[in-house]
């Protein structure tokens, strides 16, 4: 047995770090939960969805779905401590009775109801859940939501349903709450699945008392508080030489080069992909050379995040993202780095002339 | 008026996507007067679009894009998409290239069939067959240690999220890769990676092999104790094959292609011999070769007026509110004019006919854990094979990917894409096989952008309404009780689900703490300690007011794996009439 670390400890390294100590402590995050003296409610809603967001958090691992379920329990009560009352993928009714169990989820306690949304959400009459339209169920288990958790892009921004040219008036959790006069945080967690390290990180979080510092766009900043390009990505050194992969797969293996040429994202990306990587750290798209689509972005996957295999339009946009992303010496670093790419192209092209 | 039966399952969970049954019943003197099922309609609750907001992208945005048509199987998508721009490239992958996509896939299935086995269809076959291994582990870690009680469930969740780890060594992450290009891939291969899969796949394999296989023969074996219940019950033996009975029309595009034979077997679809599984519609114990120009797409009962009968390449989605005779949102996708089922029992069928045996060597050891197998126990599909279609596909899987990925070795300086610019002009189709079954996707490019893209996927083929000659679809069929000439028995018990327990294993026990005899009281207690909301498990009321069992039908509903986020992918604008639908129900 190691050093005993309470639930106060645990606390106070929380309020003193924010969500980035789990990021350390991570398999304290059962002990921690386990004190904890209360149930807390889920219920787990879904929208104009795919259900990858269901898929990727069941990916997640110390601790996994199963831990969750069995292991983090309220005392000796053999229960869960995060409650999911409602959750249609692997809810265990169907039919009336799951639908009970959203009723069942609005009169528990107080301050212990959480609602995690998944889906942007159209239109009235695009999607339905037990014979309702799935904004009413959204409005109306809003209204005793302690909290707010919009999972994955379609949820926090409107992802792909709202892609330009769509028909339903998709839009994200936060908006439509704007529209029906619900005024309540939301905790957005964009990226496209949302990723389960996010999720689970900032249900505990929020579960020990601890409310993650938001951005602009109502992102922890402990997930979205870096941008992949400037200040993450392990290919940004062959940016910074001018060595970019061209075309796609088409470079002899050993050479590396920068995915920015096919396309990538990265530079408007405020992820932690490079770093946190996906699937139990493994990889994530820039590594198997492909490029970042900037999926966590509020416009994907429209405006700059697309077309995703062709090069933004570079300098541009680059100077004109907002300014708390960029802080001078970052525009700097960028400047000298497309100079120097550039610089070699021109000289590439002399020496093919 | 005498009011008929009727009551509705509405939202089915542990599926893809939003869908809700309504059910028309009635007591048949063929079973004791017992109801079963004399009308089913389904109804399928979301729409987002796809088609329409791919127009005008650029063409290898399809890739990304349609893999969200469904992040439960999103591979298949992305495969079936850089197929269609593939052929619309004129760009043929190099083996590497292909071996990788099998590789993907290959693991992408062992994680979505054991998915579907275990959690989605697991707890109620777990239930009906007494099988605690298969029923969620709602006692927590000492349920698992003491009783078994959802141990295979609990399990799942590990080994689904390794086959998961070897998508992201390939693909970047799952769901949704990211290494595919037109006429190849992204990624190369490394001898790290190829040995970081195969670490994987040890495990993998000896679960399926092991754990799943054995399952199935649990299953068997069960099933013949429930034949004896429903003797009791019903007046008739009645098994896991007597339920959920289709068509009988099975389609198959094949999948898995052989690399260095992608050429010459696989490009042409009516080819495809060499593939692990085989394209071809099997029909009534007949093979014949899959001709792609036989897939026509019909709208009597669709809310549509564009003409019917067109091919899916040149289809047309023209939406009709109201029109009169139709009920669905759905085409009816027909090959050769026939409804036809699609999914693993398709591809098995397809492949070997009738009698399937699969080896269980182990690809490390070598020990031989003796071959399973299995003779189909109704060729027109039912619960029961198509549960074992899905095993014995997981099995054939297991077993192949470790020659994949050793051949894999053989290219590691090998080129993984045959580059070629966005063409102007051009079309492709990508006729592949997602976990669920038959997926095609079709693409027409103009100017460089997404003209035109068409998808028809295996939900559409057995979700289909009703076609041109009145006829219903695959799962319409399967949802409906008959009793001459052949049983189906779509019973609907009026004893809830732990009555019913009980009479399948009156003898059952455990400790906890003390002793409880009998499956279904079992069942009570475990299910009171959660919430006593849960004893009502699967019960719905009808519209005259009884109560009753809507386990049997959910099971045949699961049995087919529905995906409803595709089969609505390509909806137009739900009107009115969906929604006054919805109204009706409670």
């Amino acid at each position: 047995m190691g050093l005993r670390f309470t639930r106060r400890d645990f606390l106070k390294s929380m309020t003193m770090f924010g969500v980035s100590a789990m990021l350390i402590n991570k398999t304290e995050i059962v002990k921690a939960l386990t004190q904890s003296k209360d149930y807390w409610h889920i219920c787990w809603l879904n929208g104009a969805t795919c259900s990858g967001c269901e898929v990727s958090f069941i990916q997640h691992t110390d601790p996994d779905l199963i831990d969750i379920l069995t292991s983090i329990t309220v005392g000796e009560s053999g229960l869960p401590i995060a409650l999911p009352d409602y959750m249609q993928v692997v809810h265990p009714a169907s039919g009336s009775l799951a639908m009970e169990f959203i009723d069942l989820w609005k009169e528990a306690k107080e301050k212990r109801r959480i609602l995690i949304v998944v889906g942007s959400v159209q239109n009235p009459g695009f999607c339905e859940i037990g014979g309702r339209d799935f904004r009413d169920l959204l409005k109306e288990t809003s209204k005793f939501a302690d909290y707010i958790i919009a999972f994955g892009s379609c949820s926090s921004f409107g992802g792909i349903p709202r892609a330009k040219g769509n028909v339903t008036g998709a839009k994200s959790v936060s908006d439509f709450l704007k529209e029906v006069g619900i005024v309540k945080p939301v905790i957005n967690l964009p990226r496209c699945p949302g990723h389960p390290d996010s999720l689970v990180l900032t249900l505990t979080s929020v579960m020990i008392g601890v409310i993650p510092v938001l951005d602009t766009y109502g992102r922890p900043i402990d997930f979205y508080g870096t941008n992949m390009h400037q200040e993450l990505c392990p290919y940004r050194p062959f940016y910074d030489r001018g060595i970019f992969i061209t075309k796609p797969g088409d470079y002899k293996p050993g050479e590396e080069g920068c995915r920015y040429k096919i396309g990538c994202k990265g530079p408007i990306a405020q992820t932690d992909c490079a770093l946190r990587k996906w699937n139990e750290h493994i990889s994530y798209c820039v590594e198997v050379g492909a490029p970042c689509i900037a999926c966590s972005e509020p416009n994907f996957p429209d405006g700059d995040t697309s077309p995703f295999w062709k090069e933004m339009p570079g300098l541009p946009t680059i100077l004109n993202a907002p300014a708390e992303v960029w802080g001078s010496a970052i525009v700097a670093a960028t400047t000298i780095g497309c100079a120097v790419h550039f610089a070699r192209k021109m000289i590439k092209e002399k020496k093919e002339r | 008026m005498i009011l008929i039966p009727e009551f509705s399952i509405d939202p089915i969970t542990r599926i893809e996507g939003h869908l809700g049954v309504k059910l028309k019943i009635e007591r048949n003197p063929d079973l004791k007067n017992e109801y079963i099922v004399t009308e089913s309609r389904s109804i399928g609750h979301m729409f987002r679009g796809f088609e329409i907001f791919l127009k005008d992208r650029d063409p290898r945005d399809a890739v990304y894009i349609v893999q969200r048509i469904c992040g439960v199987c999103p591979n298949p998508h992305a495969m079936s998409s850089v197929q269609a721009l593939d052929e619309a490239f004129k760009a043929v992958p190099p083996p590497a290239a292909i071996l990788i996509r099998n590789i993907i896939e290959g693991f992408s299935y062992l994680y979505d069939h054991l998915l579907h086995f275990y959690i989605l269809i697991g707890p109620e076959l777990g239930i009906l067959t007494a099988h605690l291994p298969m029923v969620p582990p709602v006692l927590g870690k000492e349920g698992i240690e003491k009783l078994n009680l959802g141990s295979h469930y609990a399990a799942y969740i590990r080994y689904g999220r390794i086959a998961n780890e070897v998508q992201a060594i390939w693909g970047g992450k799952f769901p949704h890769i990211a290494s595919l290009y037109p006429g190849g891939v992204t990624i190369k291969p490394t001898l790290d990676k190829i040995n970081a899969s195969i670490v994987r796949l040890i495990p993998l394999w000896e679960f399926v092999a092991l754990v799943m296989m054995e399952d199935v023969k649990t299953l068997l074996n069960r099933n013949e104790r429930f034949k004896e219940v429903t003797e009791s019950i019903l007046g008739v033996k009645i098994g896991l094959e007597n339920i959920g009975v289709g068509v009988g029309n099975f389609l198959s595009y094949g999948i898995f292609p052989e690399p260095e034979d992608y050429e010459s077997d696989w490009l042409d679809p009516s080819k495809r011999r060499k593939s692990l599984f085989r394209s071809g519609f099997w029909s009534k114990g007949t093979f014949s070769t899959f001709d792609e120009r036989k897939i026509k797409e019909e709208t009597k009962y669709s809310y549509y007026d564009s003409p019917s009968g067109l091919h899916p390449s040149i289809g047309e989605t023209s939406p009709k509110k109201g029109k009169t005779g139709a009920y669905s949102w759905l085409k009816a996708p027909r090959y050769d004019g026939e409804p036809a089922e699609v999914g693993p029992l398709a591809r098995m069928l397809n492949t070997f006919g009738t009698k399937w045996e699969v080896q269980r060597i182990h690809p490390i050891k070598g020990e031989d854990y003796g071959p399973v197998k299995y003779e189909v126990r109704n060729p027109n599909g039912s619960v029961l094979d198509r549960t074992v279609a899905r095993a014995f596909n997981a099995m054939l899987i297991a077993n192949k990917l470790l020659e994949w990925l050793l051949d894999l070795k053989g290219y590691i300086d090998k080129p993984v894409v045959n580059y070629k610019d966005v063409p102007v002009n051009a079309s492709g189709r990508g006729l592949w096989e997602g976990p669920r079954g038959a997926l095609g996707h079709w693409i027409t490019i103009k100017n460089g952008k997404i003209d035109r893209y068409q998808c028809v996927v295996p939900s559409t083929w057995n979700w289909s309404p009703r076609d041109d000659r009145d006829r219903p679809g695959p799962a319409e069929i399967a949802l409906t009780g008959r009793f001459k000439p052949e049983i189906n028995a779509v019973w609907i018990p009026t004893i809830s689900v732990s009555k019913l327990a009980n009479a399948i294993a009156p003898k059952l026990e455990i400790e906890w703490p003390t002793r409880i005899e009998g499956w279904g009281n079992i069942l009570e207690t475990v299910l009171t300690k959660i919430n006593p909301k849960y004893t009502r498990i699967n019960m719905e009321t009808t519209n005259t007011g009884e109560l009753v069992n809507s386990t049997i039908p959910l099971l045949i509903v699961r049995s087919f794996d529905p995906c409803l986020a595709c089969a609505i992918h390509m909806m137009m604008p739900s009107g009115k009439e969906v929604i006054l639908e919805l109204d009706h129900h409670h």
